[in-house]
């Protein structure tokens, strides 16, 4: 569970964040919605304490997690799952290996230099069958800097999904694609984590894909929260406005 | 960058340093009996000795092929052997170096990163060839002085610069890792390290490449090299050898060159998977099908045995002279080097002063100054030859097609640009050191000899990189005038030069670093300068004059080293440049 306490976040003396007050239950679905500069990425980076509040209080789990650090912080983040709008992923590696790396915090160095160099065949097939379900499965010995865009957003889902996370952030993951691929992209990380029971948080622009795919569609704007329901609670001319 | 400011001060710069050397062009005329050597020199270009030319060697129980193959052997061996502890250096310098590496911040580890950053330029700005004399005069000709006086300055180079390439953009990757609870050595590892390895590997390549140019010039100081065989072939006067020699060295060098490049490119594009037909996709079939390359695995097991067999060949690597021999002769050197009225006093150091004080009055200031301008005056030069060829050796340019827009007439277009891309490989290929040995030989004792040397190997470099610029310009702008009737040399003057202008003047400025560094040795064959004085000090076993010297050069490289990064830094900035390779 995440909870948001009249949270604040400047930056150089510029509000980014300010009075958030939010509470997501765990395997919930929300999409954060907002024009360029609402807020949305500054939110998200708070959620898996990327970031530190200004003011207020971030809590995971009833956890404060400005008050942790070092070991205790690592673990924590080890159940978040991150899909950075640039997808973070490593261009001169395999997909098998980009998609271990979701598994940094468990496996240790050594546990993580051995995935990079000598994978187990066990590793293999369970990497094999996350990639099936994000329909790449043929791709998994192919570098990613040689799979096309929709491919690359694909091996950072399932690098999120091999975290086997409880919460999966995700911080505008289909702005540099077509509609149909935004689509079927949204659709496929809201079906697997609906499957699994995660929490998914994500930022987007396109508000039908909010109002089709997700439970919950929060609207930001200057650094608040004006809006927050269910798609068809939240009036339509409101989330177009948003997003003009 | 104010342009007309920077040629002026170039221009400006150029006719002081040629002031400072004495460099008249008359001198660029070489002398009757300069003209005749050259002309017997080059006239034995066209006929390589497979023999030795002294007809009672013939007879000798080793060929001529047999003694060309053990200084070929012995170069190649002397620059792996070093390069493999230059990479151990490198690895662990240039980790510590980089900010990457350092999860947190504290005073402490900022200051631990940049002495590791120090050390490593320190230890780079000391030439080869220097600390070849160094080790030489301090423990005695062995093959280890040689691989210790390459693995020192190269170690520091790749330190230097492999910090920068691991800070280079740090990746999203590592801030992933690191953010779903991975450590900070984990996100280093992989979301860091994997990133920089094509540009790592890249780069040690290309070091390679130097250090084999590199292990040859060591034979000039007594090392069984390469260069210790043309320098003698020289002294008896046996030209075809010489030749000999000079082919196999560019031979070899341009292999490597040509490897290095195709191995580059296969680390930084991959090897696209094999497509599945009816094999199915199960996993075996899927791992089967994964591009790999049976160059890059060949390569590798060839450099690792090649390597191994560097190291373990030797069976002499203190050349048979004992541990207590060699632990007296450094006694005695560490002894010397301290200068002798610091001595005489019993080792009072306020003597230090005046005795520097009066080294530079005598001398060493106008080494300094003179060595400065050597270094300056010859990248000037190469820089206006590059940025004339670039013109006509940029393929871009020269195709029937230039910019996209038909043309034809490319007939003497490409056999320019041909000459001119042969022409500097050649000269890149070609050691400094061994064209200014061979320059001297022609127009007899003048500087022009020495700046000739540097501006021939650098502007080779120059050229290759400004095509390469010019080649990857996306100019719209070029393929108008093109189409609009202009020439190739007015889209070149009016579009692709002045877009490209920042990163011709950092490819300068990179270089001019280079040239420094090899100025403080070049003096080492007559012409009088920092290389002459370290010379001149090691013949009469002044060790502490050798070191002042030595330090002098290593300060002036250092300073050129810190400016030009700082140039080049500002010009990344303003033009968003990246770093040649």
């Amino acid at each position: 569970m995440l909870e948001f306490q009249s949270v604040g976040l400047s930056y150089g003396g510029v509000k980014a964040l300010s009075g958030v007050n939010l509470l997501i239950q765990p395997g919930e679905q929300v999409c954060l919605i907002g024009p360029s500069g609402a807020g949305k990425s500054s939110l998200l980076g708070l959620m898996n304490g990327r970031l530190l509040a200004s003011e207020g209080e971030v809590l995971l789990n009833g956890e404060k997690l400005a008050e942790l650090s070092g070991k205790r912080l690592r673990e924590r983040r080890a159940g978040i799952a991150w899909v950075p709008q640039d997808l973070g992923l490593v261009a001169n590696l395999r997909v098998n290996q980009n998609v271990a790396c979701g598994l940094a915090a468990r496996k240790g160095l050594l546990g993580l230099l051995r995935s990079l160099l000598v994978m187990g065949r066990g590793e293999k097939k369970e990497i094999a069958n996350l990639l099936r379900r994000v329909g790449i499965e043929e791709k998994i010995f192919s570098r990613v800097d040689h799979l096309s865009g929709g491919q690359q957003q694909r091996v950072a889902i399932a690098r999120a999904l091999y975290q086997e996370p409880q919460i999966i952030l995700a911080d505008e993951p289909v702005s540099a694609v077509d509609p149909e691929r935004a689509k079927s992209l949204v659709h496929l990380l809201t079906s697997l984590a609906g499957e699994e029971g995660q929490t998914l948080v994500m930022s987007l622009h396109d508000v039908s894909l909010a109002r089709r795919y997700f439970d919950r569609v929060i609207g930001m704007r200057e650094g608040r929260i004006i809006m927050d329901g269910k798609p068809d609670e939240v009036g339509l001319e409101d989330l177009y406005r948003l997003d003009e | 960058m104010r342009r007309r400011w920077f040629f002026l001060a170039a221009f400006s710069l150029f006719l002081l340093g040629l002031w400072v050397l004495g460099a008249r062009l008359g001198d660029l005329i070489p002398s009757e009996s300069g003209r005749k050597a050259a002309a017997e020199f080059l006239g034995a270009a066209l006929h390589p000795a497979m023999d030795f030319e002294n007809p009672e060697m013939q007879d000798r129980e080793h060929s001529f092929i047999e003694k060309l193959g053990r200084a070929l052997w012995l170069t190649l061996r002397y620059a792996l052997a070093a390069m493999s502890l230059a990479l151990l250096m490198g690895m662990v310098g240039g980790v510590l170096g980089s900010r990457a590496w350092w999860s947190r911040s504290t005073v402490f580890l900022e200051s631990l990163r940049v002495g590791v950053r120090l050390l490593a330029t320190a230890l780079r700005s000391v030439h080869e060839v220097m600390w070849a004399l160094l080790f030489l005069s301090a423990i005695g000709t062995s093959p280890l002085a040689a691989v210790c006086a390459l693995a020192l300055p190269y170690g520091g180079t790749l330190a230097k610069v492999f910090s920068e390439l691991l800070d280079e953009g740090e990746s999203s990757a590592a801030e992933v890792i690191r953010v779903t609870g991975g450590s900070g050595f984990a996100a280093f590892l992989a979301g860091g390290f994997t990133r920089a390895l094509p540009d790592l590997a890249t780069y040690a390549l290309y070091r390679l490449e130097c250090a084999i140019r590199s292990s040859a010039v060591l034979g000039f100081v007594g090392i069984p090299t390469l260069g210790y065989e043309i320098k003698t072939a020289y002294e008896d006067g046996h030209y075809r050898e010489i030749w000999t020699y000079l082919y196999v060295l560019l031979i070899g060098v341009v292999f490597f060159e040509w490897w290095g490049a195709r191995v580059r490119s296969l680390l930084t594009r991959g090897v696209a998977a094999r497509e599945l037909g009816e094999e199915g996709s199960s996993l075996k079939a899927l791992w089967r099908a994964r591009g790999r390359s049976w160059f890059l695995r060949v390569s590798l097991l060839l450099l690792l045995l090649t390597v191994s067999g560097a190291w373990l060949v030797e069976d002499q690597w203190g050349a048979g002279v004992s541990w207590e021999q060699r632990m007296k002769n450094l006694d005695r050197f560490t002894g010397e080097i301290v200068p002798h009225p610091v001595r005489e006093a019993g080792g009072d150091w306020g003597e230090f002063s005046g005795w520097l004080a009066a080294k530079m009055a005598d001398g060493g200031a106008e080494a300094l100054w003179r060595t400065f301008h050597l270094g300056t005056v010859a990248i000037l030069l190469a820089g206006v030859v590059a940025l004339v060829g670039v013109r006509f050796a940029a393929r871009s340019l020269v195709s029937s097609h230039p910019r996209g827009v038909r043309e034809g007439g490319v007939f003497w277009q490409k056999s320019w640009a041909l000459a001119l891309r042969a022409g500097a490989m050649l000269g890149r290929a070609m050691p400094e050191y061994i064209l200014a040995f061979l320059l001297l030989r022609i127009f007899g004792p003048t500087v022009w000899a020495l700046i000739l040397a540097l501006a021939i190997h650098n502007g080779g470099i120059l050229l290759r990189l400004g095509a390469e610029v010019i080649d990857n310009t996306p100019s719209r702008a070029s393929s108008v005038i093109l189409a609009q009737g202009g020439t190739r040399t007015s889209a070149f003057l009016l579009t692709l030069l002045p877009f490209s202008f920042n990163r011709l003047v950092l490819f300068l400025f990179y270089r001019w670093e280079s040239c420094i560094r090899e100025a403080t040795v070049l003096g080492m064959l007559g012409v009088a300068s920092l290389g002459f004085l370290i010379s001149d000090a090691k013949v009469a076993f002044y060790y502490d004059e050798m070191l002042l010297w030595v330090a002098l050069g290593a300060f002036l490289v250092f300073l050129g080293d810190i400016s030009s990064d700082l140039v080049r830094a500002k010009l990344r900035e303003n033009g968003s440049v990246k770093r040649p390779s």
